[in-house]
């Protein structure tokens, strides 16, 4: 087992280096002449090249990854170019917002989701259009109505939840779940409606197994075979997609984070990437690569608990 | 099945035919655009902004003062169109890339996974803005980096399908048989992820046009060509101004996306369920009625007594279809009845019928069964339910699927007993190797931590019959128990049958195609055709001397040496067994 | 600030277009009565809080920690601050300042005449956006603690307002041997210290009040300034009451809070639209050299139905550059041009382009709307011209347009100073925006008027020039934007006269 998540982790490592390459020369593509946007457009060309110069820019591309590189394998992402912040620093302070909001609708989506593709599944029928309709309106609503109409419902009608704005969980802990009730509750509609779909189909898939029959057959109670033996087969399938909802998440934020003024990672590449500042860019593009390897590690270490078939040796 | 049939399938489903007909009505809309619109959809007249419906323009202007109809169907050229680009791009890329490498596997497989991590890992975000600023901000540019980035989702479904139907019998088969791969990929193994793949291209539409409106919304957008998105975040911006600007967009939008869901998943059930699903008439089951055959004067014995029983399915147009014809059929305590009969012809539906567990659709429309002299035909689930495991015990044919693969062998005998009989942690585990001791399992405590699929399928069997003894049942109904193993398990497996009807003065129902094992254990047999017994007698009076024409014809079989079914089956062929 | 500042908060807009609206993005605050903590909402960001970057858009970060020599006032007026008096010299090259002497920095440093010296040729050469603004300074020369005499190579009316806006910020000298911790641990004399605690650069920056503050200290206890990227989230903001002060740009976002009755708001006319004409010597479209053409344009376009329609009548109409705070301004010069197809197709031919031309504009989507690209396509259309938007991302519309000068016009925000001298010196003098150098007998003998002359000969000069500028039709605006000031409710917000941002002084509880 730990031998397998080495490799993992050492696979993972090469592919933070090769996409950090990918992404340096994907960005220095558009030869976006940071420093004319620092000094404004009515700066003069000597003025605008110390400033490139200052920043490094004038080096080629390669040296310039080099540089960046090198530093931070030594753990110093350096400085924002707009806006001078330590990149480190910065990248901490937004991910915990944006942290907040995946955990939180992980959570809701894996509690609804299961609830619902599971009752879907196993008494079809009535329930099963209901979760299918819900899932198909959750799955078509645009994102951004929905949001807009629970902020102006619950935070700025009913006063139940503020507007916008983040309170870190260490700061208040009621405080913070006041802050990304709504958030969550926006995005998770869409999860929810899709991993419900998920896990309804599973449940169906396992449902059919013949080994259900002889359990069955066996005299045990339908609710612990749906809830022991179906669940465990049907949740491997829906757990993938479960990954790929939340590594999803990372570009859904983006939307709900900045309708809700919350100060995360989605906002944050945006922003930064538009304005083409590399240093932070570069920081976001790690974070999230790790971000990735991470979950799909962990996605196949419970896939493997869940499914003995799929463990490593 | 054929192409054919499931679009009829699809069609006959009351969701899929409405979303197939509104989609095809989307698309001819925005096909027409042409004819359909009264003015181009750049066309502004900026006085008539925000302007109501009215003659010339239907559904009235947007804030440019531009007609919203044309709009909408242009656009929808445009969003439609990158939709269809995005995917037509991930399937080009990600299809033919998952067919090979779950198929061969090797270095291919290898290169090709750690290509698809390395996209995956990519923030999504960053290249697309980062590609726009290379490429410009073009709707197109934006779709086709999308279609590469969900590329590995497709790679990744259809790897995984195709890596596990590898391994399948009947691609051996097909193997053996000379086809070549391409052929074997084409034949076979597209057949199986083609549903799977339907069902993603649906998704994927749906995420391509939603990310259109997304990026508009982040000003990421398409600059000045209509796209459905475009006009969401117009709507969105004018939203205090003029609010039922987001209707149609939102409305084009919220319809192609719930219409693509709703399709994708009728041809997913088209294509994977087999069965009609009736609908379900769990409480308001009729119960069966009293038997009417002739034979029904035969006096009934103890243990199991059927007479009369009839099956029947229902059919989606919501007639039954009957498949089993009123049967007759008696198991005395310590004693194997053999129920014979090819594939089909109803002894599965028979067996099931005595277990109360007929698949989904099926039920008992005529006659009694009788239990130690209690009728079950029509009883409650719940009551039904308390004969299995401690009275009725059920042996299935292929012991590998019938085996949970998520739980430990001892796991799964401790589950029945400790349910059954009440026994804590302990005593179970004790019961489940003895269950193996008697089954003759060599090293029960090493079996009992193993997983199914490090067992072999002898092994699977004799665990499947230790299960179905734990709790001591009296009536032990085996469903081809032996059809899966090779001859020297089978002889094996015959003889602890025989064992326990000898020790224990068991019930057998030992339904059976191989007439081999019928001479082997056999004190009775009942030969079945077409949903009927058309002979009953002891064994050495059915096989000695036949009286039924049919019967005589399956022992000819039997001699000609030719398999009374077929060597390899599709799985899904296999999903029913009649 | 205006216009400079105005010119690097286009850029900083045009960069992160990601905006919902277009640029110049402020905010003023205001803060609960029972409150003590002010909280604004902004869309601009500082670069860095060291003073020698600051540009005039994101000056209320500056304005809490650092002192100006000058103090602004609200109505553009002048007043003492960390200089208690100036006076010029007959030639009006040398400004005599005198300073307070009881002023110090935080770790008990003297602000005195050395320190003005240090910050100012810092600024010049510290490769700001706005160290331009000082190219005119020669020397400082001090001549002790409490005078400082600013020689200037020529006279610039606008020294005063540089002095009391980015370049008259005043930093701890001794901080600048270690000029990168400015950036985030700024060192001034203002009425606040940044919080570094519960700052996080980026996007919110907390400031507590600076017990030894040397003046009057300010109504409230705390301010922080949020940044956010879009205005739905501010208006939401307001009204919770999460957000006590604001500057709204949209009118669809103006018409959002003004349905609250809770909300109070404070109009002001900033920023005007307009297409700059910057190829007045014809090299991309030859046709507009001719004056007739960018005549026709101006008539072609039709001010009051675009005002009314996109900005939902949110401004005013206007053909001149100039605001109507400066000398220059004439009332009768915002009707010059009214729409007028026929007159402008007239021209056209007259100018020899009966058949029309086509013009190619860049498109930044974030100040060039749909409404507006649609209107402008359809108004030239309408008199034979093709005009052909290219959608451009903020980051590379900057490097197109000013750097590479790929493009005859471009349409912008840009702010109104209260200067005539820093509006023409921005527009007309050969620069960023006059990026082809266009000059003519007119302009080459008003500039220096306008610069060097009396205030009378300055005044005259700036009238002759904006009508000069109108007639010639140079530029093509279309109208003054109306911002909206908008507060919770608690807070008294004072606009600043030549200022879309209120400066931190601005602020007060509502009675």
């Amino acid at each position: 087992m730990l031998n397998f998540i080495a490799r993992r982790i050492a696979a993972g490592a090469v592919l933070l280096v090769v996409i950090s390459f990918l992404s340096y020369l994907l960005l220095s593509v558009p030869h976006i002449d940071v420093g004319r946007q620092l000094l404004g457009e009515s700066a003069s060309q000597s003025a605008i090249d110390a400033k490139n110069a200052s920043l490094g820019l004038d080096e080629p591309v390669l040296r310039q990854y080099a540089n960046w590189f090198a530093h931070a394998v030594r753990g110093d992402l350096g400085t924002s170019w707009f806006t001078s912040e330590d990149v480190g620093q910065a990248v901490g302070n937004r991910l915990p917002v944006t942290a907040s909001l995946m955990l939180g609708v992980t959570a809701v989506t894996t509690v609804l989701a299961f609830l619902l593709g599971v009752w879907a599944g196993v008494r079809r029928g009535a329930a099963d259009r209901f979760v299918q309709v819900l899932g198909v309106v959750g799955y078509a609503l645009p994102g951004f109505l929905l949001t807009l109409v629970l902020v102006l419902v619950f935070a700025v009608r009913l006063r139940w939840f503020p507007a916008i704005g983040y309170t870190g969980f260490t700061d208040s802990p009621s405080g913070w779940l006041s802050t990304i009730t709504l958030p969550v509750l926006s995005l998770s509609v869409a999860s929810v409606a899709g991993v419900s779909q998920q896990v309804r189909g599973a449940v169906i898939d396992a449902l059919r197994q013949d080994y259900v029959r002889t359990l069955r057959a066996r005299g045990l109670p339908a609710s612990r075979i749906v809830f022991k033996h179906v669940l465990r087969n049907a949740s491997a399938p829906a757990l993938s997609v479960l990954g790929m909802q939340f590594v999803g998440l990372l570009g859904g934020a983006v939307l709900v984070e900045q309708i809700f003024g919350l100060p995360g990672i989605g906002s944050m590449t945006v922003t930064y990437t538009a304005r083409g500042d590399i240093p932070v860019i570069m920081a976001l593009v790690m974070l999230t690569v790790v971000g990735v390897v991470l979950i799909n590690l962990l996605v196949d270490i419970l896939i493997g608990w869940l499914n003995p078939k799929a463990r490593v040796a | 099945m054929s192409t054919g049939r499931t679009l009829r399938r699809v069609l006959r489903n009351p969701l899929g035919g409405l979303s197939a007909a509104l989609l095809l009505l989307i698309v001819a809309a925005v096909l027409l655009a042409p004819v359909i619109a009264s003015q181009d959809p750049g066309a502004s007249s900026l006085s008539e902004a925000f302007a109501g419906p009215s003659g010339d323009h239907p559904l009235g202007m947007d804030s440019a003062g531009r007609d919203i109809l044309a709009r909408i169907l242009y656009g929808g050229r445009t969003t439609l169109g990158g939709a269809l680009l995005a995917l037509a791009i991930a399937l080009a890329l990600g299809v033919p890339t998952g067919l090979v490498a779950g198929y061969r596997g090797g270095r291919f497989d290898s290169a090709a996974n750690w290509t698809v991590n390395l996209v995956m890992a990519l923030p999504a975000m960053v290249v697309l803005l980062a590609s726009r600023a290379i490429l410009g901000p073009d709707v197109h540019v934006l779709m086709i980096v999308l279609g590469v980035l969900v590329a590995p989702s497709f790679f990744r479904l259809v790897r995984g399908i195709v890596a596990n139907v590898r391994g399948e019998l009947y691609v051996d088969a097909a193997k053996v048989s000379g086809l070549s791969d391409t052929r074997i990929i084409a034949r076979h193994v597209l057949t199986v992820v083609r549903g799977p793949i339907i069902i993603q291209v649906a998704l994927v539409a749906g995420i391509a046009i939603a990310l259109q409106a997304g990026l508009e919304f982040l000003g990421v957008g398409s600059g000045s060509t209509a796209t459905w998105g475009a006009m969401l975040n117009e709507a969105f911006q004018n939203i205090q101004r003029a609010p039922r600007l987001i209707l149609w967009p939102g409305l084009a939008l919220g319809l192609t996306n719930c219409a693509l869901v709703l399709l994708a998943g009728a041809v997913r059930d088209a294509l994977e369920d087999q069965t009609p699903r009736p609908a379900r008439r769990r409480r308001a089951r009729p119960a069966p009625e009293p038997a009417e055959s002739a034979d029904s004067a035969a006096p009934r014995a103890a243990l199991l007594s059927v007479r009369g029983l009839t099956v029947a399915y229902a059919r989606p147009d919501g007639t039954d279809k009957e498949v089993v014809h009123g049967v007759d059929l008696d198991v005395r305590p310590g004693e194997i009845l053999g129920l014979v009969g090819e594939s089909g012809s109803g002894k599965t539906q028979t067996a099931f019928s005595v277990l109360g567990l007929l698949p989904e659709g099926g039920r008992v429309t005529r006659g009694s069964i009788t239990v130690n002299g209690r009728e079950t035909a029509g009883l409650r689930e719940r009551d039904h339910r308390a004969l299995r495991g401690r009275t009725l015990a059920y042996v299935p044919q292929e012991p590998m699927s019938n085996l949970d693969p998520a739980f430990t062998i001892g796991s799964q005998l401790m589950e029945p007993v400790r349910h059954h009989l009440g026994l804590g942690r302990k005593e179970a585990a004790d019961k489940a190797r003895e269950l193996l001791h008697l089954v003759e399992i060599p090293d029960p405590d090493r079996t009992l931590r193993l997983y199914p699929h490090e067992i072999s399928g002898g092994m699977a069997q004799r665990v499947l019959i230790a299960g179905a003894m734990s709790c001591d049942p009296e009536l032990l109904i085996a469903d081809e128990p032996t059809t899966a193993l090779d001859v020297r398990v089978q002889a094996e497996v015959l003889d602890l049958l025989r064992r326990l009807r000898d020790e224990r003065g068991l019930g057998v129902l030992l339904v059976t195609h191989n007439l081999g094992v019928v001479a082997d254990v056999c004190d009775r047999v009942a030969v079945m055709n077409a949903g009927r017994i058309v002979e009953t007698g002891t064994t050495e009076q059915i096989l000695g001397s036949p009286r039924d024409p049919y019967t005589r014809t399956l022992l000819a079989a039997v001699l000609d040496d030719a398999p009374a079914r077929a060597p390899w089956q599709p799985r899904e062929a296999r999903t029913v067994t009649a | 600030m205006s216009r400079t500042a105005r010119t690097a908060s286009v850029a900083a807009c045009v960069a992160a277009s990601l905006a919902l609206a277009g640029c110049a993005g402020e905010s003023g605050g205001a803060a609960g009565t029972g409150s003590s903590t002010l909280n604004i909402a902004t869309m601009t960001l500082p670069q860095s809080l060291d003073p020698a970057v600051a540009t005039g858009s994101a000056l209320p970060y500056f304005q809490a920690v650092y002192d100006t020599l000058i103090k602004r006032e609200p109505d553009g007026t002048f007043s003492p601050m960390l200089a208690t008096e100036w006076t010029y010299d007959k030639t009006r090259t040398h400004l005599a300042l005198t300073l307070r002497k009881d002023v110090k920095f935080a770790d008990g440093t003297a602000f005195d005449g050395a320190a003005v010296k240090a910050n100012m040729e810092r600024f010049q050469k510290g490769g700001g956006a706005s160290a331009k603004w000082l190219a005119d300074l020669k020397a400082v020369d001090v001549t002790d603690a409490t005078h400082v005499t600013l020689e200037l190579a020529q006279p610039n009316p606008a020294m005063e307002f540089y002095l009391s806006d980015a370049p008259g910020l005043m930093a701890n000298p001794k901080r600048f041997a270690k000029a990168d911790s400015l950036k985030t641990t700024p060192d001034g004399t203002g009425p606040y210290r940044l919080d570094k605690t519960r700052t996080t650069v980026g996007t919110k920056w907390s400031y507590a009040r600076n017990p030894d503050y040397w003046g009057k200290e300010l109504p409230y206890k705390n301010i922080t300034i949020s940044f956010f990227d879009n205005e739905t989230a501010i208006t939401n903001g307001l009204k919770t009451g999460q957000i006590n002060a604001a500057l709204l740009q949209t009118s669809d976002q103006q018409i959002a809070v003004e349905s609250d009755p809770k909300v109070k708001t404070e109009k002001q006319e900033f920023d005007f639209q307009g297409l700059l004409l910057f190829d007045r010597d014809g090299r991309i479209t030859p046709a507009l050299r001719d004056p007739r053409v960018r005549q026709a344009l101006n008539y072609a376009v039709d001010r009051d139905t675009m005002l009314d329609r996109i900005r939902q009548n949110r401004g005013r109409t206007t053909s001149q550059v100039f605001g109507p705070e400066t000398q220059a301004y004439d009332k009768k010069l915002d009707t010059y041009y009214a729409h007028d197809p026929a007159k402008a197709k007239s021209l056209l031919k007259q100018a020899g382009y009966a058949k029309g031309f086509t013009l190619k504009l860049p498109r930044i989507t974030a100040i060039v709307n749909d409404a507006l690209a649609a209107s402008l396509q359809s108004d030239f259309k309408a008199i034979g011209v093709k005009l052909v938007w290219d959608t451009l991302d903020g980051a590379s519309a900057v490097q197109k347009v000013f750097k590479d000068r790929q493009y005859s016009g471009m349409v912008m925000n840009m702010g109104q100073s209260t200067s005539d001298w820093a509006a023409a010196d921005e527009l007309v003098t050969p620069g960023a925006f006059n990026m082809f150098g266009t000059t003519d007998k007119v302009t080459r003998k008003l500039l220096p008027a306008l610069k060097a002359g009396n205030e009378a000969e300055a005044k005259s000069a700036a009238r002759e020039l904006n009508h000069h500028l109108v007639e010639d039709a140079w530029f093509l605006p279309f109208y003054r934007m109306s911002y909206l000031h908008v507060s919770d409710g608690t807070v008294k917000i004072s606009p600043q006269s030549g200022m879309a941002v209120p400066s931190i002084y601005n602020y007060a509880p509502a009675k």
